[in-house]
């Protein structure tokens, strides 16, 4: 294919026309829900833009437009590149396998000189949703029911996840293989199968927790399961949490009044737990708002999934809905003190360029769907072209 | 790549499929944000008291405050001890802080000496980690807002105001009240009040010397808290509204002392050494209890450089010990009293003459006397202090009978002043002889005579011979004395509320009126005058012997190296009519009791005079005019001559 210039008045056209099938709805509650992030950092910094207020203003902003940019890119170059895109972040798992460098204990960032440093997992979420709705595209309703070609997709998710979770990093590990599994289920994977694989996985989890898991992981789990054990230590997080967010009440403490998070009893407070400092300055009130624009986007996104024409395009667009949803409930959860303490930030919210950057990118996909939902996209490559 | 051909029902099939999971995707994610809001409600709902008192607790904590500690007053509630605000500097060391570094930084805004810094880094040692250390009190307005301004420059240290301690009339009443000083380590116990937290905070003193060390828990008060808010470190952010608990005041320890006469009796020891202590003789109430030379109390509150302290424990005066209480010396012929006392006691009568030829025979021997007296009655022995009379009568009665008589004078004990290192001295008899020298255990009629005149193993206090004095002055009572008058409001009991002398009445009087013949024709005639219209003090002088004339090299009198000369001392009581005041000087290594003890007991008696508003009008009064054979004829002073 080739891009449309922007010197042909009848392709500007086109372009803006392209634009104006994106969902506004949904890109107002991005921007509600990124706001009320930075509104929190401007609180928990002493009422001060900086240090994160204003970065994270900067970085929604350039996410959201490279969002738009994505929009408009037509399906069949997702499909395109969705193999490569895969093989890349696959490559790159592995180079930060060798390579990468070590900080706080994992061996989960890529040093890429002046352009600063990332984490490769985070293009493998949306590689796998492109390489995995690809694969699909492909199939057969019988196929992706059952047969021999779902040995791919299982090899597809399992490469990554284990790379992963090497590093190791259980809560992308564990994010990943849910949203590849997800997109499988989606497609159409037997019930058989899935609940043989819950049996599987319920059956697993004792032996891979006394051999697989590593020590500080085993410390979260039973931390989590009992966080009074040990109220200073690996309990800290979970009962600090919880203590703001319980204090925070139907109201909230107020704007800017939040203890917890103001005097650095809530750690991580501009990241993970930045769902424990709205909730304790806003309250229940605050939360479940919040929680509605959740719901809101996650509901437009996966509508925008079921409209589209394209088998690629739904399950690409449900990848990423099912990824977003993960990361909101997994979060949520841990917040909570209903999950061991993962590092998975709530998206959009919590500080942090590189799931800002995954998040945005997958909703750019998204929106691509929505914008091209009537086309058809050909499994054939020629026919991209 | 070969692709399956997709046929259109297919197609259909996956898209079908594809809806009814998208449907139970969204439907699972229902769940799970029903779910979050469920929790969300349990813990922000249901639960909300509990974690909002949760939050409370971690938000809020108490800090000690110290409280101010107890005024001292005098008899008339002028303020001795009392405490004043302080601005000071506190450093609490942080992880990974090199104090040196610290210390060079603030020596740019306040005054840093090598000594200064030495005991800045010893102190910041001894103390545990985290906690604040007094790294400099007292500095002024302008250094205390130097070094808030440039907080961040100096991380750990704070300024913050404080109160100290201070003794407004410096030396005069430091060994009595002592002084406060910083909490050691050793003071801290595992168990009982200074187990308490409030011992760890910096600007805590602690009792260190005299009433301040004796009435240290009742002085101290209760400490209060001031609820801060801190952050998740501990460091205080502000202070929070409410909820503080004010501390309580140490009580307040009024004394017996009055202000006016304690320094008067400071300042009349000038530069010598020496000790008063001046009873009122109808209730034993301590009215000055000087010891001399004395120290500036306030300086050890702030705390001494090692060259000070050497200067004034080095000092052969000894200022830092109180010779009222703690330091004994032989009573020498103020003991007479006591003696002719325990004479009158054993039957012999007081108009008895002895012979005094200046000297005296015994175990092959001459005893000196001061004089040639004469044919010497009780009165006249005690007038010119002769020793003859005394070496022949002490001999007569034997040491037990003396000891007594003076140990029924309050001798050889220590008195509950309230103040600890009460020395008790020493009244020898024979049983004494016995247990302490057990190669000799035989009292020796030799010892008999010196112990007659105050000397040998007689050691006493300035604070008993007071004693005696106020009870020989008293008459009826044995008075114990009182230094503290009241604690928190609550009165000590009184000294005159106790057992009546055992002394035939008769007896006392006639001792008193040979003493007052002391000041008027006797040893003290020249320098016990008082001087206030008819009022007369009565006393007895005492020269008494540190060292042994022949043995060592003890001189009689101010010859001689000061260390070496006689304890001057004065022991007595005015009026001479109706006794009120006690009174007992020592001035050590003063010379002659008569020259260098007697003049002072007569200044400061005669302050003690002048403020008693009782006696006012027998101050005024004119004196009498002298009678003339004139008036006589005519039969009064306004008739004609």
């Amino acid at each position: 294919m080739t891009f449309p210039g922007l010197s042909s008045r009848a392709e500007r056209g086109l372009l803006f026309d392209k634009l104006s099938r994106v969902d506004g709805v949904f890109c107002l509650a991005l921007c509600l829900i990124a706001s009320a992030g930075a509104l929190m950092m401007f609180s928990i910094a002493g009422s001060s833009w900086e240090p994160w207020a204003a970065n994270h203003i900067t970085r929604f902003g350039v996410a959201f437009l490279l969002m738009l940019a994505l929009a408009v890119i037509d399906l069949r170059v997702w499909a395109l590149i969705a193999y490569p895109l895969y093989a890349l972040s696959l490559i790159l798992l592995i180079a930060v396998e060798l390579i990468g460098d070590v900080r706080l204990g994992a061996q989960r960032w890529l040093d890429l000189g002046p352009l600063g440093s990332f984490q490769p997992s985070e293009i493998m979420k949306l590689g796998l949703v492109l390489a995995l709705g690809r694969y699909y595209h492909g199939l057969s309703a019988e196929q992706a029911r059952m047969s021999w070609h779902l040995l791919v997709p299982a090899l597809m998710i399992g490469a990554p996840t284990l790379l992963v979770a090497h590093q190791p990093d259980l809560g992308t590990a564990v994010l990943l293989a849910l949203t590849g599994l997800s997109v499988v289920v989606l497609a159409g994977l037997s019930w058989k199968i899935i609940l043989a694989g819950m049996a599987f996985v319920a059956a697993a989890i004792p032996p891979s927790y006394m051999f697989v898991l590593h020590e500080y992981q085993r410390q979260r789990v039973l931390t989590f399961l009992d966080p009074e054990t040990d109220p200073s230590g690996s309990g800290y997080h979970i009962l600090q949490s919880k203590i703001a967010l319980g204090s925070g009440g139907l109201l909230g403490k107020g704007y800017g009044l939040g203890s917890q998070s103001q005097l650095n009893f809530l750690p991580e407070k501009q990241t993970d737990f930045i769902f424990a400092t709205l909730a304790e300055e806003f309250g229940f009130v605050g939360c479940a708002a919040l929680l509605l624009l959740y719901v809101a986007v996650i509901f437009m996104s996966l509508r925008t999934a079921s409209l589209a024409h394209s088998h690629f395009g739904r399950l690409t667009a449900a990848g990423v809905t099912s990824t977003f949803a993960l990361y909101v409930l997994i979060n949520g959860a841990m917040v909570m003190g209903m999950a061991p303490v993962v590092g998975v930030p709530m998206p959009l919210l919590s500080y942090g360029g590189s799931v800002m950057l995954t998040v945005m990118i997958g909703f750019g996909l998204v929106q691509s769907v929505r914008v091209h939902r009537y086309s058809e996209v050909t499994a054939s490559k020629s026919s991209l072209i | 790549m070969t692709q399956p051909s997709i046929i259109l029902s297919d197609v259909n099939a996956r898209q079908s499929i594809f809806h009814r999971r998208a449907f139970l995707l969204g439907a699972g994610v229902s769940v799970g944000i029903a779910t979050l809001a469920g929790r969300l409600a349990y813990l922000q709902l249901a639960e909300n008291a509990r974690y909002a008192k949760l939050s409370t607790s971690n938000q809020f904590n108490f800090r000690l405050v110290p409280p101010p500690r107890g005024l001292i007053t005098d008899r008339n509630g002028a303020i001795l001890a009392t405490n004043r605000p302080n601005f000071r500097l506190l450093f609490a060391r942080q992880k990974d802080q090199d104090p040196e570094a610290m210390i060079s930084t603030l020596a740019a805004y306040v005054p840093m000496d090598a000594p200064r810094r030495q005991r800045i880094l010893r102190d910041l040692g001894n103390a545990p980690r985290n906690t604040p250390v007094a790294i400099m009190e007292d500095v002024t307005w302008e250094q205390f807002s130097a070094v808030n301004i440039r907080a961040t420059e100096l991380p750990g240290v704070t300024a913050d105001m404080g109160e100290v301690r201070v003794y407004p009339h410096g030396g005069a009443f430091a060994h009595v009240i002592g002084y406060v000083a910083k909490v050691n380590r050793e003071d801290i116990t595992e168990t009982g009040p200074n187990a308490e937290p409030i011992m760890l905070h910096p600007g805590f003193r602690i009792g260190r010397q005299g009433l301040e060390k004796a009435l240290d828990l009742e002085l101290r008060g209760r400490p209060g808290a001031q609820k801060v808010e801190v952050d998740a470190r501990g460091r205080q952010v502000r202070l929070a509204p409410g909820g503080d608990i004010p501390p309580m005041p140490g009580k307040e320890v009024q004394l017996c002392l009055d202000m006016d006469l304690q320094v008067r009796g400071l300042e009349l020891f000038g530069e010598e050494s020496g000790a008063a202590v001046l009873m009122d003789c109808r209730s034993g109430d301590i009215l000055a209890m000087v010891s001399a030379p004395s120290f500036d109390a306030n300086r050890f509150v702030r705390g001494l450089s090692a060259a000070e302290y050497r200067a004034l424990a080095d000092y052969d005066h000894k200022p830092l010990f109180n010779k009222a209480l703690t330091a004994t010396y032989p009573p020498g012929s103020t003991f007479k009293t006591l003696v002719a006392v325990a004479a009158l006691e054993a039957g012999f009568s007081a108009d008895m003459t002895i012979y005094c030829p200046g000297h005296w025979n015994f175990g092959g021997r001459r005893w000196r006397c001061d004089g040639v007296h004469g044919a010497t009655n009780m009165h006249d022995a005690i007038a010119t202090s002769c020793d003859t009379y005394f070496y022949t009568i002490s001999l007569k009665l034997g040491p037990d009978r003396i000891a007594n008589t003076a140990r029924r004078f309050g001798l050889g004990q220590a008195f509950d002043i309230g103040i600890p290192g009460q020395k008790k001295g020493l009244i020898p008899d024979t049983a004494y002889k016995r247990r302490t020298f057990p190669r000799d255990p035989v009292w020796h009629p030799g010892e008999t005579p010196s112990f007659g005149i105050g000397q040998g193993y007689t050691l006493v206090t300035a604070l008993q011979q007071c004693v005696a004095a106020a009870r020989m002055a008293n008459g009826r009572k044995a008075l114990v004395p009182r230094l503290i008058r009241s604690v928190g409001g609550v009165p000590r009991p009184e000294g005159s509320d106790v057992p009546d002398l055992d002394f035939d009445p008769a007896h006392l009087a006639l001792v008193r009126e040979a003493m007052g013949s002391v000041t008027t024709r006797g040893t003290a005639a020249r320098t016990g005058q008082i001087g206030l219209g008819d009022i007369r003090m009565s006393g007895k002088t005492g020269t008494a012997q540190g060292y042994n004339y022949n043995g060592g090299r003890g001189v009689h009198g101010t010859a001689g190296p000061w260390h070496l000369r006689d304890h001057a001392w004065f022991a007595g009581f005015a009026p001479h009519d109706t006794p009120r005041y006690a009174i007992a000087v020592l001035v050590e290594h003063g010379g002659f009791g008569a020259q260098a003890a007697a003049p002072r007991a007569r200044d400061l008696m005669r302050l003690a005079l002048l403020k008693d508003a009782d006696l006012r009008p027998r101050i005024e009064r004119p004196p009498p005019p002298p009678v003339t054979v004139a008036e006589v004829e005519t039969g009064g002073p306004e008739g004609p001559a």
